[in-house]
């Protein structure tokens, strides 16, 4: 009797989603119909026979099998904790974070000591941004950063403001790139800080880093750099770029996620307000547990993007001329968003014009794209990074990143350019405005009316 | 250091990891490994400095090996589903 009753007040509740709400987060959490079986995945009520192709490598990557084979023995036997001093396991742990401390720092031109590990990028520019500023608060109120930054970037910075801070963010051309001359005119006595990405995320446009080093060297301002999208696929040099610290993740370079790592300059020093207090772990400035694991598979990552760099750059290049080429040759249209001359090819940005961006999306379900970067792709919003550049609202809207990594196939390429192709084309023919455009109608001269 | 391998231990590499990537669940890799072995093979088709040669013939045993325990790992874990591209089109 009493289990009938609980019974039936279990399954009310399960029955109200309203009141799951109130003991889990998580379900409150929208999550798309999502089904898969043997048949084939069934999503958005668009039934799909395989898994999608997939071109989406900015986001993340697929782990090398190499990477894999040398993380697993310490998710097996060698499990110890690295700071274990008394035995065995955490001997050879310990031996295993200071390899890969070295093969990170190795990849970008520098000694293991300005290696730090962190669970990502994100906690780098964190540290970096939060830091520096918090270290150096009585004599340094200002911070430079740009428009087009990682979100991580700008919320550290948007943080910073709260607290009294001043911050400048950089405009930047069309072509996605920072004018020197804006930058050195933005500098101040107080400026603690110039944080400028690298690689950007969404359009791949790569920053003039060297010659913001010099700037920031002449001005004796220490110099950030968010490089996620750049290690392993831009050469790297520390010293060269005259970088103060920089930000580096894993998981874009086919290693596993939830691993990253922070270069902090040693010579002239550059210190920083830890944001994780304990056991003083990475020199007090990243305290907790190292995981092993991830940091070998980090390590063996950097190892391998310093031994594929060439092939991979050159194959990569290859992929990405086929996919616009192929692109270009049966749609009219079609812009690049971003700098073409300094892109990192990997990172594709396209606007279709007189489509609907999100359609598009729905509409490509079997190759694995998005309309920017990850951490917005929710949001129907267009890219803040895209308006920066001045981008139109309607092209903003528009944006497929077709992101090619190491193991994407000319077949691949080739079955996307069709897809795409096919998906714009049907869009077209539905479109109004593009009839209008065909017939010679200027369509940014039409008075639309009132609403 | 080994001596330089014969001909015909190159060649049995070459093929013992052609067979391996074809052993790959997973599409993108299978094409992967394939890809990368014959062009490694092709790029160091030239090598004559004995050193040399047994030194690119030690690599690629070793990764031969690596190839080989991933393939099994990769099988234990491959999802029903396959990918697009090996689906008729």
């Amino acid at each position: 009797m009493t289990s009938k009753v609980l019974t039936v007040a279990l399954r009310r509740i399960i029955l109200k989603p309203s009141h799951l709400r109130r003991f889990s987060t998580a379900a409150a959490v929208a999550v798309e119909p999502y089904q898969e079986d043997a048949s084939g995945i069934t999503m958005k009520g668009v039934k799909i026979s395989g898994r999608p192709l997939y071109l989406d490598m900015q986001a993340t990557s697929p782990v090398d099998p190499r990477v894999l084979d040398a993380m697993l023995p310490y998710y097996l036997s060698r499990y110890g904790n690295p700071h274990s001093r008394t035995h065995l396991y955490g001997w050879e742990s310990d031996k295993a974070v200071e390899s890969a401390r070295a093969q990170v720092a190795a990849l970008i031109k520098t000694s293991p000591k300005e290696i730090i590990f962190t669970s990502g990028a994100t906690e780098s520019n964190n540290i970096s941004v939060k830091g520096v500023m918090h270290f150096y608060r009585d004599k340094k109120k200002h911070v430079i950063t740009t428009q087009t930054e990682h979100k991580c970037v700008l919320d550290s910075c948007r943080h910073l403001q709260q607290e009294g801070f001043e911050i400048t963010y950089l405009p930047v051309e069309s072509d996605g790139l920072i004018d020197l001359n804006k930058l050195q005119d933005a500098i101040r006595p107080n400026t603690g800080l110039v944080s400028v990405m690298m690689v950007n995320n969404e359009i791949g446009v790569i920053q003039p880093v060297e010659e913001i080093g010099k700037i920031c060297k002449e001005f004796n301002v220490p110099f950030h750099t968010d490089a996620a999208q750049a290690l392993g696929k831009i050469p790297i040099d520390v010293d060269k770029m005259n970088i103060s610290l920089m930000s580096l993740s894993g998981h874009k370079i086919y290693g596993p996620k939830g691993i990253g790592a922070l270069y902090m300059r040693r010579r002239p020093r550059i210190r920083v307000e830890p944001q994780m207090n304990g056991g003083g772990q990475e020199r007090g400035i990243r305290s907790g547990t190292v995981p092993t694991p991830l940091v070998v598979g980090f390590g063996a990552a950097c190892e391998l993007a310093m031994k594929e760099m060439a092939y991979d750059d050159v194959r990569i290049k290859a992929l990405q001329e086929r996919l616009l080429n192929g692109i270009r040759q049966k749609l009219d249209g079609v812009v690049v968003n971003g700098s073409v001359k300094r892109r990192y090819a990997g990172n594709l940005n396209l606007s279709f014009a007189y489509v609907e961006g999100e359609s598009l999306l729905m509409g490509l379900k079997e190759v694995a794209v998005s309309s920017g970067s990850a951490c917005t792709s929710a949001s129907l919003e267009p890219s803040y990074v895209l308006r920066a550049l001045g981008v139109d609202e309607d092209m903003a809207h528009t944006s497929i990143r077709y992101g090619i990594g190491r193991f994407t196939t000319e077949e691949e390429i080739d079955r996307s350019v069709e897809l795409t192709v096919k998906q714009v084309e049907k869009l077209r023919e539905m479109s109004p405005l593009y009839e209008m455009v065909k017939e010679g109608i200027d369509i940014k001269s039409i008075q639309w009316a009132q609403h | 250091m080994a001596a330089s391998p014969s001909r015909g231990e190159v060649l049995s590499l070459f093929r013992s990891f052609l067979r391996t990537a074809r052993g790959f669940s997973d599409y993108n890799v299978r094409e992967y490994t394939k890809r990368r072995a014959i062009d490694a093979f092709r790029h160091n088709k030239d090598l004559s400095e004995p050193s040399q040669v047994s030194a690119a013939f030690a690599d690629g045993k070793s990764q031969l090996e690596i190839a080989k325990r991933q393939a099994i790992v990769y099988s234990l874990y491959a999802p029903e589903i396959k990918s697009v591209m090996e689906l008729k089109h």
